[in-house]
């Protein structure tokens, strides 16, 4: 009862499931929206230059239009004034779309218990990673991004079909 | 404010119905848009009562109330003194202990730098050139300022950016205090002057009360545009003739002033912004427009 020998078709071909292909082509092709609010981006800006290389994970291309991004890196701090633009540009982002709540202003208002600051964008967005610091290192950063690449991975079709079109309660 | 809201044309009202009919909420979200800060104590105001607007004369007349007190303390050790002597006396006890007027000490503090009298030729020629228009000229570490009559603040201006001998080109900044305290001058408006040719700076300020409404410097200066924006945007002085009298930080529905001192840190113009389910923000418009919210303070508050 020893293992069956491959055939010779197994011999050449890789099986696997295409979603996994797809969530694969995904997690290391997340281009983020260049978009920054506040002290925050300076970090991001760090994280995306030299040094810290966020090219390595095929994240890099900071796209200027939200319809060619993936990604939202919320960096920063998230006034009354600008909710409805950060909205909108989320809402002109092409399906599948992440957004990152970078720093903790982005996460839940910061320093700023105020009257001019949003206490989290997730109050007006859905947030898929949370970045704590004020602000995060780069490698917190990359840490994050690489949190969202597991994310991705292990994420389904049918799950995020589900998230898009159920009417919310 | 219900009552004299405009008739809505009817494609508004048709997109309301079409909305309404396709997410079947005739009554547009739930949630409260403001923020009731009354209900948490922590949140509430605490308005400051004294008036800390520093000056000559205020230093002055500090200076004199804390002379005259000490100078009433010694009266009274001394009527003490002779009380108490005169009833050693009559009772054959020992005398009592003479009082020792304590003298202040020579070394002058080094650390907070005075008020001193207008010495400088910028400053005597203001207060010549105005007359009694100025209601204040002083010096301190260095730093000339000058109040000015608030009627006369234009004039005033002109001659700092026209006269030969002032020349101050640059209007730095423009900003305003508020001392609700002080009732009859509870905000000051303060503009920093720069002359570039003689290397010089000048802090003008006038003092006006609630609800006066000062010249526009934009005439004089041309960057007092947005720095008048931010003081009414921030404190609510509105400027007479100025281009453009409308708010630049907060957004247009916004509620209030946010520096002034009544104003709670967390509260007004805060509002629950959920647009999960409200995707172009449209219903949140509609509500706010329905609780008479939207642009209230694009209008003229009415003269009491
Ligand atoms: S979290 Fe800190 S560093 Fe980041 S935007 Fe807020 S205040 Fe600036």
């Amino acid at each position: 009862m020893g293992m069956r020998e491959p055939s010779i078709v197994e011999n050449i071909l890789i099986t696997t499931k295409v979603e996994k292909v797809l969530n694969w082509s995904r997690a290391t092709s997340v281009w983020p929206l260049s978009f920054g609010l506040a002290c925050c981006a300076i970090e991001m800006m760090a994280a995306g230059a030299a040094r810290f290389d966020f090219d390595r994970f095929g994240s890099g291309i900071f796209r200027a239009s939200p319809r060619q991004a993936d990604l939202m890196i919320v960096a920063g701090t998230v006034s009354y004034k600008m909710a409805p633009v950060i909205k909108q540009l989320y809402d002109q982002m092409p399906e599948p779309k992440w957004v990152m709540a970078l720093g903790s202003c982005a996460t839940c208002g910061g320093p700023f218990d105020s009257y001019h600051a949003v206490q989290g964008v997730d109050k007006i967005i859905p947030v898929d990673v949370y970045v704590p610091g004020c602000p995060p290192r780069p490698e917190a950063l990359i840490y994050g991004f690489m949190k969202l690449q597991d994310k991705i991975m292990n994420s389904s079709l049918a799950d995020r079909y589900r998230e898009v079109f159920e009417p919310v309660e | 404010m219900s009552n004299e809201k405009p008739v809505q044309p009817e494609v508004d009202q048709e997109i309301d119905l079409a909305l309404e009919k396709a997410l079947g909420a005739p009554q547009a979200p739930p949630a409260p848009y403001v923020y009731d800060y009354k209900t948490s104590p922590n949140r509430q105001v605490v308005m400051p009562k004294t008036v800390p607007l520093s000056g000559l004369n205020a230093y002055l007349a500090e200076k004199a109330a804390l002379e005259a007190a000490e100078e009433a303390k010694w009266q009274k050790a001394q009527a003490d003194y002779a009380a108490a002597k005169a009833k050693a006396e009559a009772e054959g006890a020992p005398e009592p202990k003479a009082p020792v007027r304590v003298q202040p000490k020579k070394e002058p503090d080094l650390t907070v730098p005075v008020p001193s009298e207008a010495k400088d030729p910028d400053l005597l020629r203001l207060m010549a050139l105005l007359g009694d228009g100025v209601e204040e000229a002083f010096e301190q570490s260095g730093e000339l300022t000058c109040q000015v009559a608030r009627e006369r603040l234009l004039e005033t201006l002109k001659l700092c950016r026209e006269d030969a001998a002032l020349k101050y080109e640059m209007l730095a900044d423009e900003t305003a205090t508020h001392f609700p305290a002080a009732k009859d001058f509870a905000f000051s408006v303060v503009y920093h002057l720069t002359s570039i040719s003689r290397s010089k700076r000048l802090r003008l300020r006038i003092l006006i009360p609630e609800g006066f409404e000062p010249q526009s410097a934009v005439q004089v200066y041309a960057g007092a545009n947005w720095l008048e924006r931010e003081i009414f945007d921030m404190f609510g002085i509105r400027f007479q003739n100025h281009p453009d009298m409308t708010r630049i930080l907060c957004p247009e529905d916004w509620e209030a002033h946010p520096l002034r001192k009544e104003y709670p840190v967390v509260g007004w113009g805060q509002r629950d912004v959920d647009f999960r389910e409200d995707r172009s923000g449209m219903l949140n418009r509609i509500a706010l427009e329905k609780a008479g919210q939207l642009g209230i303070n694009l209008k003229r508050p009415k003269a009491e």
